[in-house]
């Protein structure tokens, strides 16, 4: 393997690295808000150190990549994906951190039949399972998979404006939920955040593939085979 | 008439004349060859190489004549390649660059041109009469010897010159001392171009006839020379004492001898050619 | 006396540090001066770029760690030159075991007019050393070294002169490797090369540097980039900035060094 072979391997690896982290910080704080459980709700947030700690890194290790190899083609479109893709990931690490926060901050755990009313946890697992998709994409660099998540999105989209609907229905019966429907309300536009967090990712996984922009498009269903 | 017709037509003009003056100068030596060729060829046989030069024109060979000249060029070349060579590397290996190394240089360039008759005289002095050898084989050979010495240093010289500096270099940058790069990088490099200096100018000494008169080459030697001290001939000598009688034999048993020592030179010539090539080759 | 004393031990440990050492070098050609002032440590197992604009002392610098400049007329040096602790310029040091110990590659590719064999041997030729096992197995694993083994084990006795730039450029280093030198010193290496054979000896440099101590001075600043673990800028004579070389691409301390290595001057 040449010296820069080597160098785009690590990189390769840190943002793997990344992708782990941040996906176990999501696990946490789902397991945290539906057990209420303070104690791992605090393991996440002391592990946003370790997040914030790994971001910096890669973004100074792709600087590095770039001026000390000059990278071009597809080295370059990796690269600069790579910083992209590590910064939607601390986001998506920072929203979980969020979330853990909030439990914190409450006392009670919440009313289990809120949450389904809200379709709170498919709303969750969805995200999750669109964090593992991507997470594959990434590590085979498969375009094919990164585009899955786009479908996935969707319901988490559905499920945010249904809820807006769901909770004003809700509130208007027993106005003493407000509070944990709020809660609830902010978790749900974070998960939905995450979710377009992650079709980024994808974005990102597609130019660094195929080197067509698709920032600001409306995302067709069907899509030219392009470079594998 | 345009500048562009008028060049071409100097042009033309150039070439024709060119090759005018090359014809004549072809021709000339067509003609003596051919005049040459005409008188002696028939005489040519091995007797005539075998037999020892006698006053009968029809009973002449050049013998003594052929093996004074191969003595001499043989000890002509053991005595002038060492030193020649020898001084060739240290001039331009080891001697510092001085005001005192150039004015050596130009000095040896000018002996190369120095006419032979005063390495005759030189010869005769030094080698004849002081270190008394007389007018033997030795001190002919050692008069030969000086005359050609310039020429060899100044070939080795060239020949080492066209030693790229880089493989110096690269044998310095391993570790070999000054001598072992010269032994190992320089000499199997140069060596084409040594050869054949040696070899020309062993084919100048082979003509040479004015200073071995001076130093007393005999014109008559009816013996073949045994020992380094004895009285010897060489061809061109032979040439210009049979040139001298009045009988016709002699004069075609000079043309005769003419032959082959053209043939001799011809010989020389090619080889040396035949090793400056692939030395050429072997630098690129 | 006590305080000489430690400071003598502070800076021999610092010297065991460092496999090469320039201290207040200043370099001479006549009236002319190549050199200022130059001190400089270079750590072992390290690849170390020399870059700056041409003429600006890079190869005179280079060349005082085997003394080659010993063979220029006007040459003159103060100032000292350490390899291993040892001052090199001093009259006992054998200069031609020193320079079996630092090689060096140069900017064309030289091998001798001899068989690929003769080439890569030579070095051990000349040191006296005729066993043929010997010879032949340290030609092998030179050759393996620079990746030419597999090119050449059928026609070791085929001249070296029939061999492309690349490979020329590669038995060279393969000639030096098998002196077994500690400090390889490279002078522009693969400027007179295409870009593909360029690509395969930078290559074999870094893979070499876990062996050697490389130094190397190069025109090609993407090059020094590429290879290099420290890099030092030099300009007429004088060293403007010497660092790790990520430091120096992505932010070096002084705007001449910024200016040289974003192409705004030389």
């Amino acid at each position: 393997m040449t010296n820069l072979d080597q160098y785009r391997e690590s990189l390769k690896q840190s943002g793997l690295e990344m992708f782990e982290l941040c996906e176990k910080q999501m696990l946490k704080s789902k397991e945290a808000f539906l057990t209420h459980d303070s104690d791992l709700a605090e393991e996440v947030i002391h592990t946003e150190n370790r997040v914030n700690a790994l971001d910096l890194k890669i973004d100074r290790d792709c600087e590095r990549f770039i001026a000390l190899h000059t990278p071009v083609a597809g080295d370059l479109r990796f690269v600069l994906a790579l910083r992209k893709i590590n910064f939607d990931l601390e986001r998506v690490g920072d929203h979980a951190f969020g979330i853990s926060k909030y439990i914190i901050e409450i006392n009670t755990p919440i009313d289990p039949k809120l949450l389904e009313n809200l379709r709170f946890v498919e709303m969750y697992d969805s995200a999750l399972s669109m964090l593992d998709d991507i997470k594959e994409a990434y590590i085979v660099d498969d375009t094919k998979k990164a585009r899955k998540v786009y479908k996935k999105d969707k319901v988490l989209n559905k499920i945010n404006i249904n809820a807006f609907k769901v909770i004003s229905v809700e509130v208007k019966k027993d106005p003493n939920l407000i509070d944990q429907y709020l809660l609830l309300f902010s978790v749900i536009k974070k998960i939905e955040r995450i979710g377009d967090l992650i079709t980024n990712i994808a974005e990102e996984i597609i130019f660094y593939r195929e080197a067509e922009i698709l920032k600001h498009q409306k995302k067709k269903k069907v899509r030219k085979p392009g470079k594998e | 008439m345009n500048n562009i017709r008028k060049n071409k037509i100097k042009d033309q003009a150039f070439k024709a004349l060119g090759m005018l003056f090359t014809l004549f100068g072809v021709s000339i030596l067509v003609v003596l060859i051919y005049n040459i060729l005409h008188i002696g060829f028939t005489r040519i046989s091995w007797d005539f190489i075998t037999s020892l030069p006698s006053r009968k024109p029809e009973e002449a060979g050049i013998y003594t004549a052929i093996i004074g000249t191969l003595d001499l060029m043989l000890l002509t070349v053991i005595f002038a390649i060492p030193i020649g060579v020898g001084a060739g590397i240290y001039l331009e290996e080891y001697s510092k660059k001085s005001k005192l190394s150039s004015l050596l240089e130009i000095n040896i360039s000018n002996l190369a041109g120095v006419p032979s008759i005063i390495y005759g005289l030189l010869g005769l002095g030094i080698f004849v009469r002081y270190f008394n050898f007389g007018g033997s084989i030795l001190a002919g050979s050692l008069t030969l010897s000086l005359l050609i010495l310039p020429i060899i240093i100044v070939a080795t010289r060239e020949a080492i010159k066209a030693v790229p500096p880089s493989l110096k270099e690269a044998s310095f940058a391993l570790g070999a001392s000054k001598w072992q790069t010269i032994s190992n990088v320089v000499l199997p490099s140069s060596f084409g171009g040594i050869i054949t200096g040696i070899i020309l100018s062993l084919s100048r000494a082979i003509g040479e006839t004015a200073p071995l008169i001076v130093v007393g080459a005999m014109a008559y030697v009816p013996f073949v020379p045994h020992s380094l001290f004895d009285a010897f001939s060489v061809l061109p000598m032979q040439i210009f004492n049979w040139t001298t009688r009045p009988q016709q034999g002699f004069a075609v048993a000079a043309s005769a001898a003419i032959l082959i020592l053209l043939l001799i030179t011809f010989i020389m010539n090619g080889i040396a050619v035949y090793f400056r090539n692939r030395w050429q080759k072997k630098l690129k | 006396m006590g305080k000489e004393k430690n400071e003598n031990v502070i800076e021999s440990s610092l010297k065991r540090k460092y496999k090469l050492q320039a201290k207040d070098v200043n370099v001479f050609y006549g009236d002319f001066q190549a050199i200022k002032e130059i001190s400089m440590d270079i750590k072992a197992n390290s690849v170390t770029a020399f870059i700056g604009p041409s003429g600006c002392g890079k190869s005179t610098f280079l060349r005082l760690f085997n003394r080659m400049n010993d063979y220029v007329d006007d040459f003159r040096m103060e100032g000292k030159i350490f390899i291993d602790n040892q001052n090199i310029n001093k009259k006992k040091v054998n200069v031609e075991l020193l320079r079996k110990q630092v090689g060096m590659v140069f900017q064309k590719p030289n091998p001798f007019p001899k068989s690929i064999f003769e080439n890569v041997a030579y070095g051990l030729k000349i040191q006296g050393l005729k066993d043929k096992t010997f010879l032949q197995e340290r030609v092998e694993s030179s050759l393996k070294q620079v990746a030419l083994w597999d090119e050449v084990k059928d026609n070791l006795n085929k001249s070296a002169l029939a061999l492309s730039g690349g490979q020329q450029q590669r038995l060279c280093i393969a000639r030096t490797l098998a002196v077994e030198p500690s400090i390889i010193l490279m002078d522009e290496p693969t400027s007179a090369l295409d870009p593909l054979s360029t690509a395969k000896i930078e290559e074999l440099i870094h893979e070499l540097k876990y062996k050697y101590t490389i130094v190397i001075v190069t025109h090609n600043m993407q090059q020094a980039g590429r290879i290099s673990d420290y890099t030092a800028f030099f300009y007429l004579g004088e060293i403007i900035e010497f660092d790790k070389t990520n430091k120096i691409f992505t932010n070096p301390e002084k705007k001449q060094t910024e200016n040289y290595i974003t192409g705004r001057f030389g």
